[in-house]
This record gives structure tokens, sequence and C-alpha cells, in this order.
């Protein structure tokens, strides 16, 4: 006998039957008059609308963006294959929408929010328009809450806060993908969803992604948007939308959501060959001319807004929202003054340099600190790194100075030597692992230690030893102290009495 | 075929416009649809793109053919037709041309196809709830295709009624699939 579908129950057929509704309606049609590479001339559909899904035979879905004198160019969603001249295409009325909703955590979804990861259909009872406008200024609130991503480096020297948009930028191999991979990972215990949009990239790495997120139990409140490198160009130029349009259900409830944007080069990628197929002109580097447009409406989403905006939309009382993006740039050569790049650098409200001979001298996360900035975050940094954290950019900035000029002369003065040494010791100090995010408690103790000397009497090779050994010490014997630095992030006389107390302690009885 | 529109578009235009100024609106129409049924035509399509004849002589053929149905304005156009190498063009002028001349009386032509014929009393009946609903005139034409089980298809230009049983049937299985 043959196995029965779990859909054929009689009582769900008899559903469906009731619900359909077979009411003829007016439809707008049009033939199709060319297919290339996923593009489609139609001809006729004279009332289709921007935007607007058009539906082929065979139940495949198209996206007008072209709408010419006579005829319209869509670029079809899916499979291209079945498509012939002469067939017929039917305008939906409808803009292209996108599931959303609490449903979709945890879950691997396609640019059209269909779930790819096999674990059955996604119940969502929203759903919201992929393309929308940002919220004005009447919506806004500064940005003044720390969204911690758990690496010193960063939270210490360009520290991101929620509704922020800071941009990863550096060559492949630099560790991109690890930093925003540690930053949706720190996010697990905060309540801060998170969405990762994979744009381009080879199915292995969006499954390693998956992967390592499951695994250190971040998936639960993570959404990935997949459209690997071998979905077509619609699918690509639309996932950071889409993921958009789901981190938008949370920031219009009055919640905080971090979307990471893996990466956006290619997606202008997409958007360059979907345009040149449309046949409008090409500009630099043969980018359409709206490829800022494409970048600067995308990124103009992600903010912080007020209560009374998330009371208007949602009804939620007495909250703001937030949506913090982390846009990821892959530079070919360092050249950061190409087109997409520069673009992206103006339009983000500060960058992470990312360099490759940092990453090959062991420099991991490798952040060039001199020329990385974070443009808002400082009003939303924790007291306590606000506070210690001034002291490392200071020490690394006269580090890079001397260590230039040092080279020329043989012998130097005590306290540039001194200086020299301080700068090596915090370099040290910056280094971090992969997928070890760091408490806000465990920051402060670190960056403590090196602002205040305690560093001084330890070799520079012993630092990392130093420092995993004084932090299993610290939350271990002044479990207290630390939690109270993690509740609030304060920093006070008492508080830096007490990490003095730990440090000095640690140092008398303790080896590394 | 969008290009060949857009082609064809300020032909239309033009003798639509000489044809309102003298008044023979449906003088030309005869004359462009007797033009446009000979340049459809296989043997004639291949003589008026053949590259080693010259334009006055592919002129020259197509208004041979046509004999005396044609007037002096109608040879005239052929001539610039000829001149731009757009003779290819005649059956889309036509039809923009009609077009054109709905738009002024106001009329849309629309196609039943159905099932079963349609009687009379059916016909007026659709043309006039299409009349009330498309806020114009209707030319009814009736087409039969038993394909569609029972129902018809409206057409209007772009605008298609499908209430066919066909079509009903492929909405549950889509339905039903999803």
């Amino acid at each position: 006998m043959q196995q029965l579908n779990p859909s054929e129950i009689s009582e769900v057929i008899k559903k469906r039957i009731e619900s359909l509704d077979v009411t003829s309606q007016a439809q707008n049609e049009g033939t199709v008059v060319s297919v290339s590479d996923g593009i489609v001339r139609i001809h006729g559909l004279a009332d289709a609308m921007y935007g607007e899904m058009i539906e082929f035979e065979g139940g495949v879905f198209g996206l007008a963006m072209n709408l010419e004198r006579d005829s319209v160019g869509a670029v079809v969603l899916g499979d291209y294959k079945g498509l012939a001249e002469g067939q017929t295409a039917k305008c939906t009325g409808r803009i292209l929408e996108v599931p959303t909703g609490e449903a979709l955590l945890g879950r691997v979804v396609d640019a059209l929010g269909n779930p790819i990861d096999g674990k059955g259909p996604i119940e969502t009872a929203t759903s919201a328009p992929v393309e929308r406008v940002a919220p004005g200024v009447i919506a806004r609130q500064g940005v003044d809450q720390p969204l911690p991503t758990g690496y010193k480096a960063v939270d210490s020297m360009v520290p991101v806060g929620r509704g922020q948009r800071e941009l990863i930028i550096g060559d492949r191999q630099t560790g991109k993908t690890a930093m925003a991979i540690d930053a949706i990972i720190n996010q697990k215990n905060t309540g801060v969803k998170c969405i990762y949009v994979a744009v381009g990239q080879k199915q292995s790495s969006i499954a390693n992604v998956v992967r390592k997120l499951e695994e250190h139990g971040a998936l639960e409140n993570t959404i990935i948007v997949a459209a690997g490198a071998a979905d077509p160009a619609a699918m690509q130029f639309l996932a950071p939308y889409a993921g958009c349009a789901m981190g938008e259900y949370f920031l219009d409830r009055g919640e905080d959501a971090l979307i990471v944007y893996d990466d956006l080069t290619k997606q202008a990628w997409a958007y360059r060959q979907i345009s040149l197929l449309l046949k409008r002109p090409p500009g630099r580097e043969a980018y359409p001319g709206d490829v800022f447009y494409l970048h600067s409406r995308l990124l103009e989403r992600a903010c912080r807004v007020n209560a009374d905006y998330v009371k208007q939309v949602s009804g939620v009382e007495g909250k703001t929202g937030s949506l913090t993006a982390l846009p990821i740039i892959e530079t070919q050569g360092g050249d950061v003054s190409a087109f997409v790049p520069t673009n992206v650098i103006s339009i983000t409200d500060g960058q992470i340099f990312l360099e490759t001979n940092l990453f090959n001298s062991g420099i991991r996360p490798a952040m060039n600190a001199g020329i990385s900035v974070s443009r808002v975050g400082g009003a939303a940094q924790t007291k306590i790194i606000k506070k210690l954290g001034g002291g490392i950019r200071l020490a690394l900035a006269q580090y890079r100075e001397l260590a230039a000029f040092a080279q020329f002369a043989s012998d130097l003065d005590e306290a540039t030597r001194k200086q020299l040494e301080h700068g090596k010791a915090v370099t040290e100090l910056m280094k971090q692992g992969q997928y070890a995010p760091m408490s806000t408690a465990d920051m402060g103790l670190s960056i403590y230690a090196a602002t205040e000397g305690h560093l001084e009497d330890v070799e520079v090779t012993k630092i990392q030893a130093f420092e995993a050994a004084l932090l299993s010490y610290a939350n271990s014997e002044y479990a207290e102290l630390m939690a109270k630095i993690n509740v609030k992030g304060d920093y006070n006389d008492e508080i830096a009495a007490g990490l003095k107390e730990c440090i000095e302690k640690f140092k008398s009885t303790q080896t590394w | 075929m969008a290009e060949l529109t857009t082609l064809a578009r300020p032909y239309a235009k033009a003798v639509f416009a000489e044809a309102s100024e003298k008044s023979a609106l449906d003088a030309w129409s005869d004359d462009l649809a007797t033009l446009s049924a000979f340049a459809a035509d296989a043997d004639m399509a291949k003589v008026l793109v053949h590259p080693s004849l010259t334009s006055e002589q592919q002129a020259q053929a197509l208004t041979d053919v046509c004999g005396d149905k044609l007037n002096e304005a109608a040879k005239n156009l052929v001539a610039v037709l000829a001149e731009n190498k757009r003779l290819a063009l005649l059956p889309e002028i036509a039809a923009l041309y009609e077009e054109l001349k709905a738009q002024l009386q106001n009329t849309v032509d629309v196609v039943v196809t159905s099932a079963f014929e349609i009687s009379d009393a059916q016909a007026e009946k659709l043309a006039a709830a299409l009349k009330a609903k498309l806020q114009c005139d209707v030319r009814l034409t009736s087409e039969i295709d038993e394909s569609l089980i029972g129902g018809a298809i409206i057409r209007a230009g772009d605008l298609v009624i499908d209430g066919s049983v066909t079509g009903k049937l492929s909405k549950l299985a889509e339905a039903m699939k999803s």
C-alpha cells in the first residue's frame, strides 16, 4: 500500500476545500517575451506596480523591477528553467512580503522566508513587506545602551550601541565573520534577538555557522537568512532586505535585535548582475547608479526608536526598540577606496578594520585600533569600560608611534622603553580567542590590570596565561564583586579597590 | 515584441492623426488591415526583408500586390516605411492604430472563450455587465475551447477574468499543494 501523506487526512482536505476562494477575479495578464539569466521581459501587464510579485506558469514568482512603456522587466525568484517565451504572466497585486515573528527564531530560511533546514513548516501569523521606509527623525532616539560584542578590543575601543550600524571591513580571511558570530553568541543571555544574513556564501560556510551557533546555544534566538552562492542573484539581492524585515518585527515591538549582513559586497555584485541584465546603464566599476541607495536604504532601517513609536506601531507601552546592524564588507587587497567600501563606510556609524598582516602576526582579532572608529558607541559604553578603556586606546596609539620611531634608535631612555613595554603588553592582552566572548566584569578586570600597571612585572609571552588564571581566580574567589560589575557595569572607588585587592591577592598567592 | 511596439508607435500615431484630420478612420482601418495581411504573408515577409532589393522595389512589390485597394496616402505610408526599412512593422502599426481608434470611440475588444457556444441572450448580458465594469462600449467576439470544461474566460486587453472550471480546478490543486 502506498504511504499516506499527513496532508491527506480528510479533515485537512475538507478544511482546505472549504477555505478555497473560487470567485473569479479580474487579473492583469501579459506574455513572456524573453527569458535570460533570471531576467524576464513581459509584454503587457499594464497595471503592474514597482516591486509587485508576478506569477508565472508553474507557480514560479517574479519581482517587477523595470516598468517600461511596452514591457515589464522582472527578476525570477527561484528556478527559471521551466519558463519559456509565450507563456502567460499574471499580476498578483501583492508587494513582496516575508513571514515575520518569534517562530522564525532558531530556523534557517531562504530570502523569501521559506524554511530550508528540514525542521518542518514555520507557523507565523504576521508578515511584512521586504522594502520599508526607515523610521523618520520624530520616531528616533539616541543610542545610549551598550551592545557588548564580548571582544575586549571592540568593546573598549570601538564600542557598539543598540541601534548603531558598525561596519566590519577587511580582506578575505581576516576574521570578519568570526567577529560577527561571536557578537551573536554573546547575545544569548541578553534577550537580544539576532539575525544572520548570509549572502553569496558557500553552503558549507553557512552550515558551519549554523553548527557553531547551535554548539554555543545561540541558535534559539537567532534567525538565519541564507542566500548562498548557488542561489539566483535576485535572492542574494533580496536576502538583506528580508532579514531586515524580520528584525523590524522585534524593533516594532520594543525589543532589541542585532542583524549581521555577511556580506554586502556580494549583495552589490548580485545587484550589479541584475541591473546589467535589465539593461540599466552601468556606472563606476559597472555598478548601477543606485548602488549607494541600495545600501543606504537598507542600513537606515537599523536604528533605535522611541517609546512613542513602539506604542503607535505595536501598542507595546513604555519600551524603546532597536535594530543594530553589523554589515560586513570584504575588500580586495586592503583597498578601502573601492566604490562599495567607501559607500558603506560613509553610511555606517563607524567601522572596524581587520588587517591581514595583523592577523598573520597572530594578533586576533586583527583589528587596526588606529583607524577603527565608533562614532556613536561612546555614549552607550558601560561606565567601567568607558573609564578604563580610554587608557587602552591611548597606550596603543603611543605604542604605534614609538615603535615606528624606535626602529631607528639603538638605545632608548627609560621612559620610552617603559612605554614600548606597556604597549606590547596591551597589544598582547587585546588578543582573544574565537567563540570566547567575555563578560563586562572579565573585561573590566583585564583592562584594569593593564591600565593600572599590574602587567609591568608580567612577561609579555605570559600575559595571556596570566589573564586566564586571573579571571578564573576572580570568578571563583571574588564572584560577588564580578557579579556586581556585570549587573550594572558601574565603576567607583569601591569597585576599583575591590579589583585592586583581587589582582594583588592573585599575584601574591597564585602562579601563572 | 515589446521593442517592435515601441518602434511602431510613432507611425501608428501619425497615421491616426492623419486619419482623424481627414475623418477617414474606417478607410485607413481597411487599408492597414490589407497591408498588414499582405506583409504578414510568409513569401511577402521574405521580400520585405530581402537584402538584395532596394527599398523602392520592396515598396513597389507591396503596393502592386495590394493592387487598386490602396489610396494614395496609404501608398505614401508604404514608401515612408520602405525608406526607413520598417515595412515589417506593418502588423504592429495596424494593431496600434486599432487600439487608438478604439480609445477614441471608447470601445474595447473583448474575447470571450467558453467551453460551449454562448447564446445571443448570454452575449448581450455579458456585454452589458462588461460595459458597466469597464465603462466603455464593448465589442464582443466569442471563441470555443472545450478544454475549459465549463464557464468562460473573458479577455479585454491585459485584463483577464478567469471563470472557467479548469481555472478553478487548478486553483484548487494549488491550494491543496501549499
